[in-house]
């Protein structure tokens, strides 16, 4: 009976409320932050000696390069108001009109910074690039101009101009339509067959001695009054 | 080694002093002239198509951004895309194999892919080799469009070809000089050219007549260098045989 609890039986005392400090915690991870910022320093420092740019370490994770898929649209903003805040940035700093890029954090005006930034090694790293572009092979190469030359036969196809072509290319889609369709009834057909020959087949395997009584009794009605079933004649 | 840099800052800083050198002993970063060179690094096409592009990505460039042939254009010397290509063609190095895909394969499929993979040849492989793989291809007969600062003019891959073989000044670059086809063949470097017409002594000592008849046969396996009159502007002269199964048609209908 020495433990002491409150009349709720916690433990908590009077000022567990308060926030904790690990302080411990806070001073080692201080420490590792000058450390690091110190590193970075001299890095920086001994880049410019060196008359170098200083770009941030390579962590090991970095993707490699590859070749941009899509231009700049600036098509697509035609006609859209952006607010902009009171405080936006009249430098390259900061969010501002024009080009933003979120993962530097700057703004720029015309479409040749922009790519000038998008290729620049401070972007890359930014984004967690090496910089650096993959060597295709020769199967790689040959299977990308297959792809290509697929891709463009298809268009092609897609775009006729005269009325022949398209009287063509109807009646290629109309022949494709039918043959699904005449397969899609063969199908269903060989469906209702297969269900068909099951039940005759289990009509077939009721022996006598597994007729139940009372199930059959319709059955044998109608065939003493010389009926064999509705509808079809086919048995 | 197994990257490409995506930039060209490094092939041009290396300039021949570490970076490895084209199979004819040039070096690719000085092949193309400075002028043009500047051009090109300039160009917002270089700068927003040609970065961080590998051996194959630079196909779907040449699909879709390759419509005419020529070095620089308009009044403000802008550089084609076809020049770009062929400069980041000359940063990449692509091996001799691709370079076959280039030419071969995709050559069938896309003119100006083997166009442009017979230009890279042209400034970078040796006289043997250049011979060798271009000739095959002056049998190719599909047109190309050629824009210069003058306008806009029609050609032929075979005609491509030939001046690629023949001319010192293709597409803004000046080729390098090349060794004749004769002195090759004299060396024991390269086989005689068989051509498509036949035999050129047979061609002189045959008869006129002769030589006439074996010109029409020819001009069906090969149209000849000059092409018919009229060609260039993208006429065809109908061969004679066709004309003269009309004459004989209308004779029989009268």
């Amino acid at each position: 009976m020495t433990t002491r609890k409150g009349a709720y039986e916690t433990t908590a005392s009077d000022t567990d409320f308060r926030k904790k400090y690990d302080l411990a915690k806070y001073a080692a991870d201080a420490k590792e932050k000058e450390e690091k910022e110190r590193e970075e320093k001299k890095a920086r420092y001994e880049a410019k000696l060196a008359g170098k740019k200083y770009y941030a370490p390579l962590t090991g994770d970095e993707v490699l390069t590859q070749a941009r898929a899509s231009r700049l649209d600036v098509s697509s903003n035609v006609g859209k108001v952006v607010l902009m805040p009171a405080g936006a940035a009249t430098g390259k700093r900061g969010r501002g009109a024009g080009f933003y890029c979120p993962d530097c954090d700057l703004t720029f005006k015309d479409n040749l910074q922009w790519v000038e930034h998008e290729n620049s090694m401070q972007h890359l790293r930014a984004i967690g690039q090496t910089g650096e572009v993959k060597r295709a092979t020769r199967e790689e190469v040959h299977e990308r101009i297959q792809r290509l030359w697929e891709r463009m036969e298809e268009e092609r196809r897609g775009d006729v101009k005269t009325l022949g072509e398209r009287l063509e290319v109807r009646r290629e889609e109309d022949e494709k339509e039918r043959e699904l369709r005449r397969e899609k009834r063969r199908e269903l057909a060989e469906k209702r067959k297969k269900v068909k020959e099951e039940e005759v087949k289990v009509k077939k395997e009721y022996g006598e001695d597994v007729r139940i009584e009372g199930e059959h009794d319709e059955d044998d009605m109608m065939a003493s009054m010389g009926i064999t079933g509705f509808g079809s004649s086919k048995k | 080694m197994a990257n490409h840099r995506a930039d060209e800052k490094r092939f041009l800083d290396e300039r021949g002093s570490s970076g490895p050198l084209a199979p004819n002993g040039l070096n690719p970063a000085t092949i193309m002239e400075k002028p043009v060179r500047e051009r090109i690094i300039d160009s917002y096409f270089w700068k927003d198509q040609c970065f961080g592009v590998n051996e194959a990505d630079i196909i779907n460039r040449v699909v879709e951004h390759v419509h005419f042939i020529g070095g620089t254009y308009g009044d403000a010397q802008r550089p084609s895309p076809f020049l770009c290509l062929a400069f980041k063609l000359l940063q990449l190095g692509p091996s001799d194999e691709i370079l076959e895909e280039y030419l071969g394969y995709g050559g069938e499929k896309f003119k100006y892919l083997r166009a442009l993979a017979c230009f890279y040849v042209r400034l970078t492989r040796q006289a043997k080799d250049v011979y060798r793989l271009l000739e095959g291809y002056l049998g190719d007969y599909r047109k190309l469009r050629r824009k210069g600062r003058m306008g806009t003019s029609l050609t032929y891959v075979d005609a491509f070809v030939d001046d690629l073989l023949v001319k010192e000044r293709v597409c803004g670059t000046t080729l390098w000089k090349m060794p004749k086809r004769e002195v090759l063949e004299d060396l024991d470097v390269l086989e005689p050219r068989v051509s498509p017409l036949g035999d050129i002594e047979d061609l002189l000592e045959s008869e006129p007549e002769e030589v006439e008849r074996e010109n029409e046969r020819g001009s069906d396996s090969e149209r000849s260098r000059r092409g018919s009159p009229g060609s260039e502007f993208g006429e065809v002269t109908p061969d004679r045989d066709e004309m003269d199964i009309d004459r004989e048609k209308t004779a029989n209908g009268d």
